[in-house]
């Protein structure tokens, strides 16, 4: 190995290392004996003043130190060491690096034991003495936030803010504020805690109302993003440090034949609504002493909380002794609290409901609405004469989610909404730091789950703004200056929308994830991650020992395949091949085809390339990027004369430990084929 | 860093899964030091068992998110953390929480174990309990003494597991005490989780009776550790059923679980994926939302599941040993009959089986059905109680997703309570 300056290596174990089959006195010895490096073996489950003497003794002087820990799972067992390295010896988080020995006690052989404890040390320590320490730095933000929308969850994010200091922008569509309560008639009359809700953002002082705005334009990013506002007035342009995106669903009636929807006793669910609300008008249409009446509700199935509408408004019917009320579902949707006893106790006043495969065909005859539909109990065909028959309305996100979507660069979310769908983004966030999505931009839900995101996205922004300041790392992506020639790739394939530009290309420090997608598609390297930079990625290929086979380089997303590999090798031992290293990437998106094809050039027989599975990447493309590498990488090994089965692609979870050990037996197994052909 | 004396907290969260370890983050990153105990030796509660159901996308189920806050949970240093550990006693003065927990003896010592589970293969008891284990790896150790099960605790007639521990390692010293610890906090958040409808709570579908008939929540778990159908030695099953709603939306559970829905498509199209020449079955009620899943998830599962819309009657085992299920087909109005080679019960998410005796330590309410009573229906994180908090399933049904936004939620409340206390 090479280890470039001073390393610092310390054994974090007791005797019980050996219980293992690794005989720690022999690898304390070979440590000690590389060229550049100290070493101490330090018992973690010493006293905590005593590891602290241990280490003040190891570490002594003023130079920054670097130093490799290594241990069986060291964030467990080595947890004080590391707290003492960072909290009280003050060792930069970035210049520590942790080595999980575990892997090398799979290995039924002592020598195998011990050939895999120095190799994994090995890649560590070359790659470690060549990072950077990486500082933080207080950033200035602006302290003002928007809030898109005037659904219930942007009105109580809104007054949560100003309550908390910061000024509120709140922008809307309509002209006035008209939230929706979803499972409540949107016409009543808003409850006492709506209304004092209403009242409390229309005299905030620090609330600023836009009614009758869109987005034209949104520049910058998180802490100081620039926004341009179409307003009744003109463009205004604002700076805001956050957003919060709730805009308010909208009610669609389900599509009714022509001539029906407009019929006096065809209504939907609104009409139906206002008409129970104006009891003189109710009394026409369903006069209270008619001989019996027929009402039937068509759907109202698709979510618990149009069922919840329907009910409410069956429930004054069902009190009439002379109405007959019928529902008519595909499937009633009770997977919500408290709608399965709802719908019980409507039944138990009379509903007759009627679960169909497909819904009845709503016609008119004689001027009267009839159903026809099959019955599957009766097994016949049927034809229901109403009196009145109610369209159910569905809940839309917001028409124009799309476009905002598009202005904000968020990669849109299911069915219309807002958030991107992939779990990683759970509850509030999206792919651009400062952005949060809640309630009615998220998805159709009741007020307590409105209520609970909001409390969510209150809490990222007070963390992202804190007060006008907010901590970033310094200098974890840099952009050389020389070699940028503005061809903004970067900005294209950010997938946090973290760089823009000047002359040169420029990445915002406090939207940066880190996940170097932008470094490895820079066509002229001008972008480097620091702490996964090429240099440090070929340091650890040099490592590889030509002694060990199969050579097998496995590239993986941190968040995913380097947690499966932790969790297969903890799980059982497992004898992985002699020449297998593992190498953490911040994502997937920053393996190089350089990488790869320089681990061929290094030596190895087989390269995995392992990342998250689609749709699960914490930079939401990373994965993509990844495959579309090996894609290209693979036309290149054939290319040059070798086999391409020796590059595979694979994608798992942190969760999948058994896809881990698959992926590298079948490669193993492949790379034994052509080694016997 | 001091574990010995975990005194004051802002708030103690009582159940180390989803919920509980979510709250925890969210309470930690706004700067409380808070405290999570957690009845079992093992952190992340029933989720982590959860398996991956991505086929060649994420199916977005949120099990993976489990590890990743367990992993966090570990290394946030302002979480103490206290497994094996039980809420005995219960006092508030002035607001303020006074609470006794009693942590078992960690028999085990985390410094010295290096997971051989040398100790759980030689426990005589073993098959009794004595030695608990967990497949979830970010838990260490990954074994733990259960002195309710150990022949030690019982009648001191074994010490197996200290003989046998490595001389190295000697982590075992079935001679440590139990320990009860006395906390404070301003807040307490219950956090406490579910328990599984009991899979025989209908019998005529004859779970521990009939062979192939396997609960979801264990098809689960034999998913995530490849132990499974189609496993190392297992045959791939060629016709595999659902029956959903077992243990929900019956007169004993007058409610909708609103999970397995969702997780039965799931787990269908995962099997579908993997085994694409098998034929999977959904014997359903009603389809219900499938969390915040596409328009085009429920339109593909239904191309590749084949919904039913019946309840099954008797189910009987056929001579060649496979599960025969007889019910009404839909569309003919005909009785029908197929075989299976796997069924598997979508049970449903029951009441925890200590609400009752932790309510009463509390003086919380449960709901009818046995769950922690929330405020209203639109407040499902507070309770009638200030500073008495609520997260996750303690308090009904809910999702992966649903947790951690209310754990979340509940975070930000205890955090607001604690300032304003």
């Amino acid at each position: 190995m090479t280890i470039a300056r001073q390393l610092d290596i310390i054994l974090a174990h007791g005797p019980e290392l050996s219980a293992g089959g690794l005989d720690y006195y022999k690898l304390g010895l070979w440590a000690a004996g590389q060229p550049n490096s100290r070493i101490l073996s330090l018992n973690p489950a010493l006293p905590p003043e005593e590891l602290e003497r241990r280490l003040r003794a190891f570490l002594h002087g003023d130079q920054p130190h670097t130093v490799l820990v290594a241990a069986l799972d060291p964030h467990h067992r080595a947890r004080h060491i590391l707290r003492l390295l960072t909290e009280v010896m003050q060792v930069n988080p970035e210049l520590i690096s942790v080595v999980d020995l575990q892997e090398a006690l799979g290995s039924p052989d002592p020598q195998a034991c011990s050939i895999t404890a120095h190799h994994l040390i090995g890649v560590n320590a070359s790659m470690i003495t060549r990072a950077q320490p990486i500082t933080t730095q207080e950033l200035p933000v602006t302290s003002r936030v928007l809030v898109w929308g005037d659904s219930f969850a942007a009105l109580k994010a809104a007054v949560d803010l100003a309550d908390l200091g910061y000024p509120v922008i709140q922008a809307y569509p309509g002209p006035a504020l008209s939230p929706l309560l979803p499972g409540a008639a949107p016409a009543q009359p808003f409850g006492a805690e709506l209304q004092d809700l209403i009242a409390r953002v229309q005299s905030h002082s620090a609330i600023q109302l836009l009614p009758q705005t869109h987005m034209a334009e949104a520049l910058e990013s998180a802490g100081n993003f620039r926004v341009r506002l179409q307003t009744p007035e003109g463009v205004r342009e604002e700076k805001v440090g956050a957003m919060i995106l709730a805009p308010e669903l909208s009610l669609e009636p389900r599509e009714a034949a022509a001539g029906a929807a407009s019929h006096p006793r065809i209504l939907t669910q609104s009409q139906l609504e206002d008409l129970l609300a104006a009891p003189e008008e109710a009394a026409l249409l369903i006069p209270e002493a008619d001989s019996r009446l027929r009402v039937a509700f068509l759907g109202g199935d698709s979510h618990p909380l149009a069922l919840a509408r329907t009910l409410s408004s069956a429930r004054p019917l069902l009190a009439r002794d002379n109405v007959q009320v019928m529902l008519f579902i595909r499937d009633a949707k009770v997977g919500a609290p408290g709608m399965e006893a709802a719908l019980g106790q409507a039944q138990s006043s009379g509903l007759i409901v009627f679960k169909l495969p497909q819904l009845p065909t709503l016609t008119l005859a004689d001027d009267r609405p009839r159903l026809a539909f099959f019955d599957p109990v009766m097994h016949e065909a049927e034809s229901l004469a109403c009196d009145l028959v109610v369209r159910d309305e569905v809940y839309r996100p917001a028409a124009d989610n799309a476009a905002l979507a598009e202005v904000l660069h968020l990669f849109p979310g299911p069915g219309g909404f807002l958030q991107g769908d992939n779990v990683r983004f759970l509850p509030v966030i999206t792919n651009r730091r400062g952005v949060y999505v809640v309630g009615a931009g998220r998805g159709l839900m009741d007020l307590d789950q409105a209520r609970a995101e909001t409390d969510a996205a209150v809490n990222e922004v007070q963390q992202l703004l804190g007060r006008g300041t907010t901590i970033a790392p310094k200098g974890r992506s840099v952009v050389d200056r020389g070699r940028c020639v503005l061809c903004l790739t970067c900005h294209r394939v950010c997938p946090h929308g973290a760089v823009t530009w000047d002359n040169r290309a420029i990445i915002n420090e406090l939207a940066c994830q880190g996940c170097g997608v932008c470094a490895s598609q820079c066509p002229n390297d001008a972008i480097q991650i620091r702490n996964f930079t090429d240099d440090q990625v070929v340091a650890a290929l040099e490592t590889l020992d030509p002694r060990l086979t199969p050579r097998i380089i496995a590239f993986m997303c941190k968040n995913s395949a380097w947690e499966a590999y932790h969790a297969a090798i903890k799980l059982a031992p497992v004898n992985l091949p002699l020449g297998f290293t593992p190498l953490k990437m911040p994502c997937a998106g920053k393996i190089d085809i350089d990488y790869i094809l320089k681990a061929f050039t290094y030596g190895a027989d087989g390269v995995l390339v392992l990342a998250c599975h689609q749709d699960n990447c914490k930079s939401q493309e990373g994965n993509l990027h990844a495959q579309w590498r090996v894609e290209r990488a693979r036309e290149m090994l054939a290319d040059a004369g070798v086999d391409p089965r020796r590059l595979v692609f694979k994608t798992l979870a942190a969760n999948t430990p058994q896809d881990f050990l698959a992926a590298v037996a079948s490669l193993a197994e492949v790379l034994g084929g052509l080694k016997a052909a | 860093m001091n574990m010995d004396n975990p005194k004051k907290f802002s708030a103690v969260i009582l159940g180390g899964g989803i919920a509980g370890i979510s709250a925890a983050l969210e309470l930690a990153r706004l700067g409380q030091e808070v405290a999570l105990v957690e009845k079992t030796p093992f952190f992340g509660g029933r989720a982590a068992n959860f398996c991956c159901k991505a086929t060649d996308a994420c199916q977005k189920c949120g099990a993976c998110l489990v590890d990743d806050r367990l992993k966090a949970l570990f290394q946030e240093s302002r979480i103490t953390l206290l497994s094996h550990a039980e809420l005995t006693g219960c006092s508030r003065e002035n607001g303020l929480f006074h609470l006794v927990v009693k942590q078992q003896p960690e028999v085990i010592n985390p410094e010295g174990c290096v997971d051989c589970g040398l100790c759980y293969e030689e426990c005589p008891a073993a098959d009794k309990g004595a030695i608990l284990t967990t497949a979830v790896t970010q838990n260490h150790p990954r074994y733990a003494v259960n002195p309710g099960a150990c022949l030690y605790f019982l009648d001191g007639s074994c010490q197996v597991c200290q003989q046998i521990c490595p001389p190295t390692a000697r982590a075992i010293d079935l001679a440590r005490p139990a320990k009860t610890l006395e906390l404070t906090a301003k807040a307490l958040v219950v956090a406490t989780g579910y328990r599984p409808s009991d899979p025989a709570c209908r019998p005529h579908y004859g779970y521990g009776r009939l062979p192939h008939v396997v609960a979801g929540y264990e098809l689960e778990e034999m998913l995530r550790n490849g132990t499974g159908p189609g496993g190392p030695g297992a045959e791939v099953p060629r016709r595999i059923g659902f029956i959903q709603c077992v243990g929900s939306r019956d007169q004993e559970h007058p409610y909708c679980s609103q999970v397995c829905c969702a997780y039965t498509l799931r787990l269908a199209r995962l099997l579908k994926h993997r085994w694409p020449e098998a034929e999977v079955t959904s014997f359903y009620m009603d389809l219900q939302e499938t969390g915040r899943q596409s328009p085009q998830f429920q339109a593909e599962a239904r191309r590749e599941v084949k919904m039913v819309r019946a309840l099954p009657g008797d189910l009987h085992a056929t001579p060649d040993g496979r599960v025969k299920i007889r019910f009404m087909e839909e569309d003919s109005g005909q009785p029908a009959a197929a075989d299976f080679d796997l069924l598997v019960l979508s049970v449903g998410i029951g009441p925890g089986d200590d609400n009752p005796a932790l309510a009463a330590l509390l003086q919380a309410s449960l709901t009818p059905d046995g769950f922690f009573q929330a405020a209203d229906p639109d407040h499902r994180t507070q309770t009638s109680q200030p500073g008495l908090f609520l997260a996750g399933t303690a308090e009904g049904p809910r999702d992966i997703a649903g947790c951690i936004s209310q754990a979340t939620a509940a975070a930000r409340q205890v955090s607001q309570y604690v300032k304003e206390s």
